[in-house]
């Protein structure tokens, strides 16, 4: 077929941009397609769902779509939506009359839906873009199951340990160097003391306490352990598990009184307004911080989540991939597909990063010695991380992490005294779901 | 009979102060209740860049519609605002129509499942919106792969007033049919005499007899229809298509930090129904009690 | 001795011409048709769905399941528990304490105090508003920044926390239905209030009855049908309860309700047919408040 020639043929000139070292790599060899796709796509439409971001996502959005249209003369509708409605009514929106390509999630979401044949399936916009994605990207992006991609990896950015600089300072503790598990309670203790919140969390959705959960295991019971937990490999009642909730219990004493009431914004907002010590985050927050001012955006910090168990020390991560995805029932699924493709190559990340992003692209193509510190500090934080974890909600099934695991989670917090009889029912509810 | 009377005066007294101080207590309970609504109208009417540098207490020194003009341009609420009207209008005339259409024969002729057609009509409204939302969403994808076009029903004005009217004409046909009843039988026992056919009957006759019940019911559904945020989340998945209480949630996530904005945008969105109520209030009154109060 | 206008008048009164039979058809027809397919079909389908395993995308992924999905709710569930409490607490709550606040209102409203058409205006305002925007209007008051925080002298840092603190949220949340649900309970009752004959309460003044008495005796047996049509529409609204939580929350796990959960686990990212139990089990809850309404509504019918 006259494609796979195609393909064939620009592989090596992929490798050889590639090792050329290219900084921001020139349009033409890395966005494919054949000739007759091209003129295909010129007049057509495709459709772009912005999911959430507010007026920044609109802004990067319109970057980067209009660079496509001016690229390959097809026009492009976008629209914003609540995030927490699509991601609600994702399965209704995907088996309706979906946008052709949106930014999407990583592991289970993508996974679960790609092989039910609600997204489409980008074996070869991933071929296409191979010589600017790294392996392990490739490999976050594939379905274990069918062994096939439906989603294109862009950014990722760590779950870790967030502070600002300046209040670590005022403590007298030093900013860079909150490496042990001591140094993180003495961090909480002494920003308690001084009446301000330790260590906050906003656990309102049920999803946010995850974060701590997954890094807490990982740290005290290993990658490997926390993975076979999240798939019934191994018991919520076993001793390892409850040995976790005894370390996140030691949290508890430093967190914000209204943790119920709060989700990530608002923890967003503690730290934007000085009023606590720490908290386990996504990065993808510090655009806000950037769009406050320069100096806020400069006084955050990001470290690994402290070792606990000598024995796994700080080997795994929580480190979400976000990507696109193209929905298969979309009207113009090829559109969509060269869209989603445009928005993961070099030259739909330049657009976006002139427009304001600043997130972490997993794409190979860029000079990361212009990164500024705080994002250099993004990449050592997932450097240092041997396994990387996607986090509860993308590594287990639907019908388990959000129904089960966020509200045990959060009954916890409640009561802490309670967690046998929490992680009993876990195990009971895990056991109940219907496998096949 | 002296003490009877002196009695009743004392009572009277003490009434006048129980009066007064009931009418004072349900004063100031009133403005406590609708202070909520004050203050959303107060924050709405506030600049920005006071509230950020000098706090939601301070004292204004400016007031503006400013929140008010962005709230029109930024949040496009004029094109919400008229898929509100596209779907709520439609859906009520269609409701009403119905709804008379079905009390009409129930009332009028006897037939022996008169009462059972009633039965399910009215308690097809009280039944939770959840158990049926997600077959009906299939029920709309699958009709319309049917004819080729998924978005026939489903992201369609059309699907969202088909199910609308699908909701709300069981209440319309149990109220109309309560106030048929009310109309004397001669009336309609003259009309046969004199040859008027079904249909005439029920357009020439007995139509222009319901006129205030169908005032009053259009006022009340105008306002649940107009409400009603739920089904437009799960059947538009176009957001420049939905009504504008559902497209509150996406501007109220998109604009969570902008107070003064998001107020004047709900400000905006409640104006319709609450205009609404306070011109045409005696209908709306009647509307809700010809269901639940037998003349 | 039959005249032609009788024999016309009976043979008017018995027999239907065709096109009439079939507009009457149509009239009944196409709305009973309408109901049935989006009402009562999909009812079924959910009930029928309810025995099953599924995640709702693909048809051949359908398994039987027999009663797994309820004896999973029942045994396995503390949110279903909660559920039910948080259901029934709403429900205890609107018919002893907000129905009767609306009663009460309509009462001394009724009793002709000065300005009571503006006072009727106010107090009902709050129904004629969307649930949307009410929850914009709550978060204005509640939320960390909010009116209510202020006033305390809270900020954002500290804020006490009204929709997640386990002790004070279901009150709030109740407070903000019942600002809604007392509004409409009082028109209602209002309405009702006028059918009853002024000259019986003044003939029992005179008498020396309290108004406590007059209340009793007079306006509440007068009133009978009117109370149980309040009763049962506030039972059908607290177990309706959805929208103003979703608003608030947007999933069940810190007030978690009936409808919450089906949208949870029916469409939502839980999708599973767990989702159409709890529905299933909600409608038997509903089934109760709906037949006694309905006894109520047509009593003379049914005879």
């Amino acid at each position: 077929m006259s494609e796979e020639k195609n393909v064939v043929s620009r592989r090596s000139v992929l490798k050889g941009a590639a090792i050329g070292g290219a900084a921001l790599a020139a349009g033409g060899a890395l966005t494919t397609e054949s000739a007759s796709a091209a003129t295909r796509l010129k007049g057509s439409t495709v459709k772009w769902t912005t999911r959430g971001g507010g007026a920044t996502g609109d802004k990067i959005a319109k970057a980067v779509n209009d660079a496509f249209t001016k690229k390959t003369g097809a026009k492009v509708v976008a629209q914003q939506v609540n995030s927490d409605d699509f991601q609600n009514n994702f399965a209704q929106i995907m088996q309706g009359s979906p946008d052709d390509a949106f930014g999407w999630m990583a592991g289970y979401r993508s996974n679960h839906f790609g092989e039910m044949g609600l997204l489409a399936d980008l074996t070869r916009e991933i071929y296409r873009l191979k010589g600017s994605l790294p392996t392990a990207a490739i490999k976050g992006a594939t379905s274990p199951v069918s062994k096939k991609p439906y989603i294109l990896p862009t950014t990722y950015y760590p779950w870790a340990l967030h502070y600002r600089k300046s209040m670590v300072k005022e403590i007298g503790m030093n900013p860079e160097k909150i490496d042990t598990w001591d140094d993180f309670i003495k961090l909480m203790t002494l920003t308690q003391k001084k009446g301000l919140v330790g260590y906050s969390l906003g656990a309102k959705g049920g999803w946010e306490a995850m974060g701590t959960f997954d890094i807490l295991n990982a740290r005290v019971n290993g990658y490997k352990y926390h993975i076979d937990l999240l798939n019934g490999r191994a018991k919520w009642t076993d001793a390892r598990t409850k040995e976790t909730f005894k370390y996140f219990a030691k949290l508890i004493p430093f967190m914000n009184e209204n943790v119920m009431d709060i989700s990530w914004d608002g923890m967003r907002d503690l730290l934007l307004q000085k009023k606590t010590g720490a908290m386990m985050m996504g990065s993808w927050f510090a655009n806000d911080f950037k769009a406050k001012s320069q100096a806020d955006y400069d006084d955050l910090w990001v470290v690994p989540f402290p070792e606990i168990n000598p024995k796994f020390g700080i080997d795994t991560i929580d480190a979400p991939l976000d990507g696109i995805s193209v929905a298969a029932n979309g009207k113009n699924v090829a559109g969509g597909k060269a869209l989603a493709q445009f928005w993961a190559s070099p030259e739909g990340i330049t657009e976006a990063i002139k427009a304001g992003d600043t997130n972490i692209y997993v794409s190979k193509s860029f000079d990361t010695s212009s990164y500024d510190a705080f994002n250099k500090q993004k990449l050592a934080v997932l450097g240092s991380a041997k396994n990387i974890m996607f986090f509860l909600d993308r590594d287990a099934r639907g019908d388990f992490a959000g129904p089960v695991v966020g509200p045990a989670i959060q009954s916890f917090i409640k009561k802490p005294s309670d967690i046998n009889k929490i992680l009993e029912n876990v195990q009971a509810q895990w056991d109940a779901l219907p496998k096949n | 009979m002296s003490t009877g009377v002196v009695q009743s005066e004392q009572y009277r007294n003490s009434q006048k102060r129980k009066d007064t101080f009931i009418s004072i207590f349900i004063g100031i309970f009133a403005f406590v209740w609708i202070f909520p609504i004050l203050w959303t109208v107060w924050t709405s009417l506030r600049p920005y860049n006071e509230i950020i540098s000098y706090g939601i207490f301070s004292w204004p020194r400016r007031l503006t519609f400013d929140n008010y003009i962005n709230a029109i341009q930024e949040m496009e609420i004029g094109k919400y605002l008229l898929n509100s009207l596209i779907v709520t209008v439609p859906s009520v005339i269609l409701t009403l129509f119905f709804g008379s259409l079905v009390a009409f024969v129930v009332t009028r002729y006897q037939y022996k499942f008169n009462l059972t057609l009633l039965l399910l009509f009215t308690a097809g409204n009280m039944l939770p919106i959840v158990l049926t939302y997600i077959p009906v969403f299939w029920m709309f994808i699958w009709v319309g792969e049917l004819f080729g076009n998924r978005n026939l029903l489903y992201n369609n004005y059309g699907g969202l007033i088909l199910v609308h009217v699908g909701f709300q004409v069981g209440f319309a046909t149990f109220v109309l049919s309560s106030y048929m009843k009310t109309i004397p039988k001669e009336i309609s026992e003259s009309a046969t005499i004199d040859g008027a056919n079904v249909f005439r009957h029920y357009f020439n006759v007995i139509l222009p007899l319901l006129r205030p019940a169908l005032a009053a019911l259009s006022v009340l559904m105008t306002t649940w229809i107009y409400n009603e945020f739920f089904w437009a989340l799960v059947l538009m998945s176009d957001d420049s298509k939905r009504p504008i209480t559902s497209a509150l949630r996406r501007l109220q996530g998109q604009y969570v930090t902008d107070f003064n904005l998001l107020a004047a945008g709900a400000i905006i969105a409640a104006a319709p129904t609450v205009i609404m109520f306070f011109i045409l209030r005696k209908q709306f009154i009647a509307g809700l009690t010809l269901g639940s109060t037998k003349g | 001795m039959k005249t032609a206008a009788t024999v016309k008048k009976n043979r008017s009164r018995r027999t239907l011409s065709k096109t009439d039979r079939f507009t009457l058809a149509t009239f009944v027809g196409i709305p009973t048709l309408l109901q049935i397919i989006l009402l009562w079909v999909p009812a079924v389908v959910t009930i029928i769905l309810s025995f099953t395993y599924w995640n709702g995308i693909r048809l051949k992924d359908i398994q039987w399941a027999g009663v797994q999905n309820y004896k999973n709710i029942f045994v396995n569930n503390p949110l279903f528990y909660q559920a039910l409490k948080n259901n029934g607490i709403w429900l205890a709550f609107f018919v002893l304490i907000a129905t009767p606040l609306g009663i009460m209102l309509a009462y001394q409203i009724d009793r002709g105090i000065k300005g009571h058409a503006f006072y009727e205006s106010i107090y009902y305002l709050p129904v004629v508003l969307s649930l949307a925007v009410i929850g914009i209007i709550w978060n204005f008051m509640l939320q960390p920044g909010g009116f209510v925080q202020g006033l305390m002298g809270r900020d954002i840092g500290n804020a006490i926390s009204i929709y997640g603190d386990p002790k004070i949220n279901t009150w709030v949340i109740l407070g903000i239905a019942s600002w809604r649900h007392i509004g409409y309970i009082m028109l209602l009752y209002l309405s009702g209030l006028k059918s009853v004959d002024p000259a019986l309460k003044e003939a029992a003044a005179i008498d020396g009855a309290t108004e406590w008495q007059i209340f009793r005796k007079i306006i509440l047996p007068t009133m009978q049908p009117v109370n149980i049509i309040i009763v049962v529409i506030t039972l059908i609204e607290s177990l309706r309860a959805f929208d103003l939580v979703y608003i608030i929350y947007g999933s069940p796990t810190i007030f978690p309700l009936l409808n919450l959960l089906v949208f949870q686990n029916f469409a939502g990212q839980g999708i599973s047919m767990k989702g159409a139990a709890y529905a299933v089990i909600l409608l038997l809850l509903c089934i109760v408040p709906i037949i006694t309404y309905l006894r109520i509504s047509f009593k003379e019918d049914l005879k």
